[in-house]
C-alpha cells in the first residue's frame, strides 16, 4: 500500500485536482447561479462573504465565484489547444527532422535555434502586436513560441530510435517510409511527446497570465485567470480577493496538471529526460 | 576542435542574420511606427514627411537592404522613442539584466541542485515531499504575483525591503527570488530526476558493490554525469534569464533590457528591438558553446563523438 | 567609454549609490521624490512632444510664456509682455537679469537661436510642424523679439503658452551642438540638472540664481517605476512624494493611510466617445447619433465606475477652455427618447451590432469604462461588441479608419479651441472621427483666422453649438487627475498637467 502511495500518490492526487478543475469548467453554469458578465455597479469590490456572491465581486460588480469558474474554461480551452496545436506541428516537424536528416533536419533545427535565441514570453509578445489581442491570438502566439520543444525532443528520441534493430528489420523488408514514419517509430516516440505535452499543458496556462500581464489579454468580458489577475493590479490595496482566487485558481490548476505530468513520466518513461 | 569552433562560430552568424531578417519583416506587420513616437495633434502630411525622412516610405526591400548595410557595421540606427543610437541603448541597459539574471541563475543554483539531490537521495521522504512539492508551487504561480505579494509584504507592511529600484545590495533580494523561482524550482525537479535516474545506473551499482561510501558515490559518480541535463538547462534558462527578466524588470523598476525590450515591442521603436534581438541571438548562440564545451569536459563520449564527426 | 567601463560603472551604480533617504531624512533636508511611469525621452527640449519628458524638462528650463494656474490664461515667464504689431507680427517683450545655469546672459539671441534649432529640419523635432506658421524671429533690440508669421496667426499666444517653446542657451548650443546639451542640460529654470541614471532616476538640485524666488525644495529626484501598484506601494512605503493616476477605487485607501493624502484637480484633458460617421453605417444618420447619445447615462459612469471622479461636459470644450462657450446644452439621458429617436430614423435597436473599439489603461479605467456604456446601450437592446486594443493598434486603427462604429478616446490638454476642434472635426485629420460637413469645415477654417479676439470668440461659440447639435460623440467629461502627494508636502496639480516642484511647499 505504501508503496502504492509513493510511486502512484502524486498522480492520483494530480488527478483529482485536474478531475475537480475539468468538472468545474464543464458544469459552471450547474454550479453557480450568477452570470459572470452580468455587471451591476451598485454592487462593485464587495468582498467574499457578501449574500449572493461567495467569492465578492469585481470592479464591474461581477461575481468572483462565477468568473473563476467559467475561467476553467478559458484556461483548460487555452492549454488543450496550444498542447495540441505544438504537439502536431512539433512533433511533425520533429519527427521529419530526424528521419530523413540532412537539410531538412537542419533547416527545422536552425529554424528552432533562431526561435530559442529569442526569449519565449517577448516572441509571444512580438507576434500578440501583431495579429492583435484576444482569446484565439493568445492561442496562436503561444503555440508559435512553443512549437520548438516538441521538435527538439522527437528530433532527438527519433534519431536513437532509428538505430534500434527493429527499424533495420522493417527497413531490410523493404517497409515503406511513410509507414515505417508512422506505423513504426511514430509509437514509439509517443510517450515523449505525452509527457512534453503534460508539462507544457500548465506552462501554457501561466503563460496566459504573462501576457495579460503585459497587456496582451483576452478579450473582455470573458473571464480568463490570467487577465483577471492582471486586472486585480490596480485594486490590490483594496479587494485582495480579486487576486487571490483567481491566482489559487491558476496555481491548484498548475499544480495538479503538472504532478499528472511528473506521474505519466514515471509511468511510462522513467529514463525520460527533456 | 579548431575547426569545430570555427564551424560553431559561422552556425553562430547565421542563426543571428536570419534572427534579425525575421524579426524585421515580422515588425514590419505590426503597424505605423511613426505614429507611436510623434504627437497625437500631428497632421497628415507632417506625419507623412516624418515617414520619408525617416526612410519608411521606401520599399520594403530597399529599407532592409539598408538595415543590414549598417547593421554589418554595428549601426542600428537611432531610436525612434529616445532620442540615441539603438545599439547603444541596448547595451548600456545589458549589464543590469546580466547581473540580476546571474544573481537569479546563482540563487538558482544554491538553492535548486542541493534540494534536487537530496530529495533525490532521500527519495519518498518527507523531505522529498515538501522539497517537490514547493517545486511544483513554484512553476506554478506567476512571477507577476509571487513579485506584487512580496512587496506587499515585505515593503509595505514590514519595510524591510525596498519597492523597487537600483541602489543597494538590499535591491536585489526581492527581484532575484522572483526571477529565479520559476527556474529554480523547474532545475530541482530536473535535478531530483537526473540524480535519481544516475543513481540507477549500473556503474553507480558497481561502485556501491565496490563498498565506496555513500557519500563519494553521490559526489564522484553521480554528480557529475546527472550535470548534464542540469547544464543543458542552465544553458536555455539563461538566455530566456534574459527576456523572462521582462516581467521582474517591470514590477521592480529595474533598469534592465528586458523592459526596454517590451517597450520598443510596445512602442515599435523598430530600432531598438532590433538591436536587442541580435544581442539576444548573440548571446543565446554563445551559451550554447559554452555549454557544448561543457559537454565535452563532464561527458568524454561526446568529446570522442565530436572528434569523430 | 568602453564596455567594460560601461559594464563596472552600471555595476556600482546598482550596489554603490544610496537608495532614497526614507521620507522623514528627505523632510529635513528638503528633498522630493517624484514617481513617473516612464523615463523622459530626452533632455533636450524643444525636440519631442511628450507629457512625461516635458514635465521634466521643464524643471531645467522655463517657458516664455506660461498659465496662469487658475485661470490658465498665458501669463508672463521669461517674456514680460507681448503685443500684435501687426496681423503678421507678434512682438515680446524680454525679462532682464535671467542668466542660464552656465552664466550666459538670457536675452533676444537665445530667442532667436531657439527658433532656429525648431525650425531647422535637420533636427528634427516634433515642434517644426508647430511652428510651421511662423517665418522667423526678428531681433529688435536685446530684450525685444518679433514673431513674424506667414499668415495672420492669432493662435500664436496660445501655442507659446505652453512648452513649445523653451528657450535655450545660445553659445552652449552653437558651441557644443545639440547633443551636448542633450547629456548636460543648460536652462534658465528653477533646478539644475545633476544627474540622469537611464531608466532609473533623474536628479536635479535647486538652482539658487534663479530669477524668481529660488524653490524650497532642494532637490527633486524622478523615479521611473512602470508598474501602478509598485508606485503606489513605494508611495505607502514613504519612498516617493508625489504620483499620478490613482485609481478612484484606491482614493479611500490612500487618505488612511497617514502617509499621503489625495490631491485632485480638474483636468483640461477630456474624454470621449467618438460616434464615427467617416465611412457608411448606422452613425452616419443624425438621428441615430442622438439616440445613442440619450441612451448612454453619462452621470451613471461618472458616479458608478469613476466614483464621481469626472466633471461631465455638455460639448467639445470645457470650461477651462479659453473659447469655451456655455451656450450649448447638455443632451439629457432618455431612453424613452432614444427609443423614438431610433423609430423615427427606421432602425430597429435589438437588431443592432455595434463595434466599440477601447485602449486599455490609457485613460482611468477606459476598459472598464467602454465595458459600462456597451450594458447601458444593451438596455435598449442594443449589442455591442467592445474591442480593446494595445494603444499603438488603437491608433492605427483610427488613424486608418478601420475602427468600429464608436472609439473611445481623451485628448489634451485641450486650453484652447483650435487644438482640439481643429483637430477632432474635420474629416481630413489624423485622429479625427468627425466630417463630409463642409458648412462646418469652412466656419472653422474661417475661425482660425479671425485676428479679433471678441469675433473669435463669437465665431467660436457658433461653432461649439454646431458641433454639439451634430453629435458626433457621446460628450462625456473632463478627467480628474488623482494625484497621491505625501503629507510633508502642500502641493495643488494644475489642470494643464503640469507637474512643477517650482510650486511645492514643504512642511517645515
Amino acid at each position: 500500500m505504501t508503496t502504492f502511495i509513493a510511486r502512484h500518490g502524486r498522480g492520483v492526487l494530480g488527478l483529482i485536482i485536474a478531475a475537480l478543475v475539468l468538472v468545474a469548467a464543464v458544469a459552471a453554469p450547474v454550479l453557480v447561479a450568477q452570470d459572470p458578465l452580468r455587471t451591476d455597479f451598485a454592487v462593485g469590490l464587495k468582498p467574499p462573504g457578501t449574500p449572493g456572491h461567495p467569492l465578492g465581486t469585481d470592479q464591474l460588480g461581477r461575481d468572483l465565484l462565477a468568473r473563476v469558474l467559467y475561467g476553467a474554461r478559458v484556461a483548460l480551452f487555452i492549454g488543450l489547444c496550444c498542447v495540441l496545436l505544438t504537439a502536431v506541428v512539433g512533433g511533425l516537424a520533429g519527427l521529419l527532422a530526424g528521419y530523413y536528416e540532412g537539410w531538412l533536419g537542419a533547416v527545422v533545427m536552425r529554424v528552432a535555434d533562431v526561435q530559442l535565441s529569442f526569449p519565449f514570453i517577448l516572441l509571444a509578445l512580438t507576434i500578440n502586436a501583431i495579429v492583435g489581442l484576444g482569446l484565439r491570438n493568445i492561442i496562436v502566439s503561444l503555440s508559435v513560441a512553443g512549437w520548438v520543444v516538441y521538435a527538439r525532443v522527437v528530433r532527438g528520441e527519433v534519431l536513437s530510435v532509428k538505430e534500434r534493430e527493429f527499424v533495420h528489420a522493417a527497413q531490410a523488408l523493404g517497409l515503406g517510409r511513410a509507414r515505417l514514419l508512422f506505423r513504426h517509430i511514430l509509437p514509439n516516440v509517443a510517450p515523449s511527446i505525452v509527457i512534453v505535452g503534460s508539462l507544457q499543458f500548465a506552462q501554457f496556462i501561466v503563460a496566459e497570465a504573462a501576457i495579460s500581464f503585459l497587456g496582451f489579454g483576452v478579450q473582455p468580458p470573458t473571464p480568463a485567470w490570467g487577465s483577471m489577475l492582471s486586472e486585480s493590479r490596480d485594486y490590490l490595496y483594496v479587494a485582495w480577493w480579486l487576486a487571490a482566487f483567481p491566482g489559487a485558481a491558476l496555481a491548484l490548476t498548475a499544480l495538479g496538471i503538472n504532478l499528472v505530468g511528473d506521474w505519466l513520466r514515471d509511468v511510462l518513461d522513467p529514463k525520460f529526460r527533456v | 576542435m579548431r575547426a569545430y569552433l570555427l564551424s560553431r562560430l559561422g552556425q553562430t552568424v547565421l542563426v543571428v542574420f536570419l534572427s534579425l531578417t525575421a524579426v524585421f519583416f515580422l515588425m514590419r506587420l505590426g503597424g505605423d511606427p511613426v505614429l507611436l513616437f510623434l504627437p497625437m495633434d500631428i497632421q497628415a502630411k507632417d506625419l507623412n514627411e516624418f515617414r520619408e525622412r525617416l526612410g519608411f516610405n521606401d520599399p520594403v526591400a530597399v529599407q532592409y537592404g539598408r538595415f543590414i548595410g549598417r547593421a554589418i557595421r554595428g549601426d542600428f540606427g537611432e531610436s525612434l522613442r529616445y532620442k540615441q543610437d539603438a545599439l547603444g541603448l541596448v547595451l548600456e541597459r545589458l549589464p543590469a539584466t546580466l547581473y540580476l539574471a546571474v544573481a537569479a541563475l546563482g540563487l538558482t543554483f544554491l538553492v535548486a541542485v542541493p534540494v534536487g539531490v537530496l530529495s533525490a537521495v532521500r527519495r519518498g521522504s518527507l523531505f522529498d515531499f515538501f522539497g517537490m512539492g514547493a517545486a511544483v508551487l513554484g512553476q506554478a504561480v506567476p512571477g507577476f504575483w509571487l513579485g506584487l505579494m512580496l512587496i506587499y509584504l515585505f515593503s509595505v507592511k514590514l519595510g524591510w525591503l525596498p519597492t523597487g529600484g537600483t541602489g543597494s545590495a538590499r535591491h536585489f533580494v526581492m527581484p532575484c527570488v522572483v526571477l529565479a523561482s520559476f527556474y529554480a524550482a523547474r532545475m530541482a525537479r530536473i535535478t531530483r530526476s537526473s540524480v535519481l535516474d544516475t543513481l540507477n545506473e549500473e556503474f553507480v551499482l558497481t561502485a556501491r558493490a565496490k563498498g565506496l561510501a555513500e557519500r563519494i558515490v553521490i559526489a564522484k559518480h553521480t554528480l557529475k554525469n546527472s550535470a548534464i541535463p542540469i547544464v543543458t538547462l542552465a544553458g536555455l534558462d539563461t538566455g530566456q534569464l534574459l527576456g523572462g527578466a521582462v516581467i521582474t524588470e517591470t514590477i521592480f523598476a529595474w533598469p534592465g533590457l528586458g523592459r526596454l525590450t517590451v517597450q520598443a515591442l510596445l512602442n515599435r521603436d523598430f530600432p531598438v528591438v532590433l538591436a536587442a534581438v541580435f544581442i539576444f541571438s548573440v548571446t543565446y548562440t554563445l551559451i550554447n558553446l559554452v555549454v557544448d564545451l561543457l559537454y565535452g569536459w563532464l561527458d568524454p563520449r561526446t568529446r570522442r563523438e565530436r572528434a569523430r564527426a | 567609454m568602453t564596455r567594460f567601463a560601461t559594464l563596472l560603472t552600471t555595476l556600482a551604480v546598482l550596489l554603490g549609490l544610496a537608495a532614497s533617504a526614507p521620507a522623514q531624512d528627505r523632510a529635513r533636508t528638503k528633498e522630493v521624490v517624484v514617481a513617473f511611469a516612464a523615463e523622459p525621452r530626452t533632455l533636450l527640449p524643444d525636440t519631442i512632444v511628450d507629457w512625461t519628458t516635458n514635465n521634466m524638462v521643464e524643471h531645467m528650463y522655463d517657458r516664455l510664456v506660461d498659465r496662469d494656474p487658475k485661470t490658465y490664461k498665458p501669463s508672463p515667464m521669461l517674456a514680460t509682455g507681448w503685443k500684435v504689431v501687426n496681423d503678421t507680427t507678434w512682438e515680446f517683450a524680454l525679462r532682464r537679469n535671467v542668466k542660464f545655469h552656465n552664466g550666459e546672459v538670457f536675452d533676444a539671441q537665445s530667442v532667436k537661436a531657439t527658433m532656429d534649432y525648431i525650425k531647422d529640419p535637420a533636427n528634427k523635432t516634433h515642434y517644426l510642424p508647430r511652428w510651421a506658421l511662423l517665418k522667423e524671429v526678428q531681433i529688435v533690440n536685446d530684450y525685444t523679439v518679433r514673431f513674424v508669421t506667414e499668415k495672420p496667426w492669432p493662435g500664436l499666444i496660445d501655442r507659446i503658452a505652453g512648452s513649445d517653446f523653451l528657450p535655450m542657451p545660445p553659445k552652449a548650443l552653437k558651441e557644443q551642438g545639440a547633443p551636448a546639451l542633450a547629456a548636460k542640460p543648460i536652462g534658465t529654470g528653477a533646478f539644475r540638472f545633476v544627474q540622469w541614471v537611464r531608466d532609473e532616476r533623474l536628479v536635479v538640485e535647486r538652482n539658487p540664481d534663479y530669477w524668481q524666488t529660488p524653490a524650497e525644495a532642494s532637490r527633486v529626484t524622478f523615479r521611473f517605476i512602470p508598474e501602478f501598484s509598485a508606485r503606489l506601494a513605494a508611495l505607502l512605503a514613504g519612498e516617493i512624494d508625489i504620483m499620478k493616476d490613482v485609481p478612484p477605487q484606491n482614493v479611500e485607501m490612500l487618505e488612511k493611510s497617514g502617509k499621503a493624502r489625495l490631491r485632485a484637480t480638474v483636468s483640461s484633458r477630456i474624454n470621449y466617445l467618438a460616434l464615427v460617421n467617416l465611412k457608411p453605417g448606422p452613425m452616419q444618420d443624425l438621428r441615430v447619433r442622438k439616440a445613442i447619445h440619450a441612451a448612454v447615462n453619462v452621470d451613471e459612469l461618472i458616479q458608478q465606475v469613476l466614483k464621481g471622479r469626472a466633471t461631465k461636459m455638455c460639448g467639445s470644450l470645457s470650461p477651462i477652455n479659453v473659447d469655451y462657450s456655455p451656450k450649448p446644452q447638455c443632451l439629457k439621458h432618455d431612453p424613452a427618447q432614444a427609443q423614438a429617436l431610433f423609430k423615427e430614423a427606421g432602425v430597429d435597436p435589438t437588431k443592432l451590432q455595434l463595434t466599440l473599439d477601447t485602449p486599455s489603461g490609457r485613460y482611468p479605467l477606459d476598459k472598464d469604462l467602454s465595458l459600462a456604456i456597451a450594458a447601458q446601450l444593451q438596455r435598449v437592446g442594443i449589442k455591442t461588441n467592445v474591442v480593446v486594443n494595445e494603444w499603438g493598434t488603437h491608433l492605427d486603427k483610427i488613424k486608418n479608419r478601420t475602427t468600429g462604429d464608436m472609439f473611445f478616446l481623451g485628448w489634451g490638454p485641450a486650453l484652447d479651441a483650435q487644438n482640439t476642434i481643429e483637430q477632432l472635426f474635420l474629416g481630413k485629420q489624423t485622429y479625427s472621427s468627425y466630417g463630409n460637413n463642409e458648412a462646418l469645415e469652412a466656419k472653422i477654417n474661417q475661425a482660425v483666422t479671425i485676428v479679433d479676439p471678441k469675433k473669435r470668440l463669437e465665431a467660436w461659440a457658433e461653432i461649439q453649438q454646431l458641433v454639439r447639435d451634430e453629435v458626433p460623440w457621446v460628450f462625456l467629461w473632463q478627467q480628474h487627475d488623482l494625484y497621491g502627494v505625501a503629507n510633508w508636502i502642500e502641493w495643488t496639480p494644475r489642470a494643464d498637467e503640469r507637474v512643477w516642484m517650482y510650486e511645492a511647499k514643504l512642511a517645515r
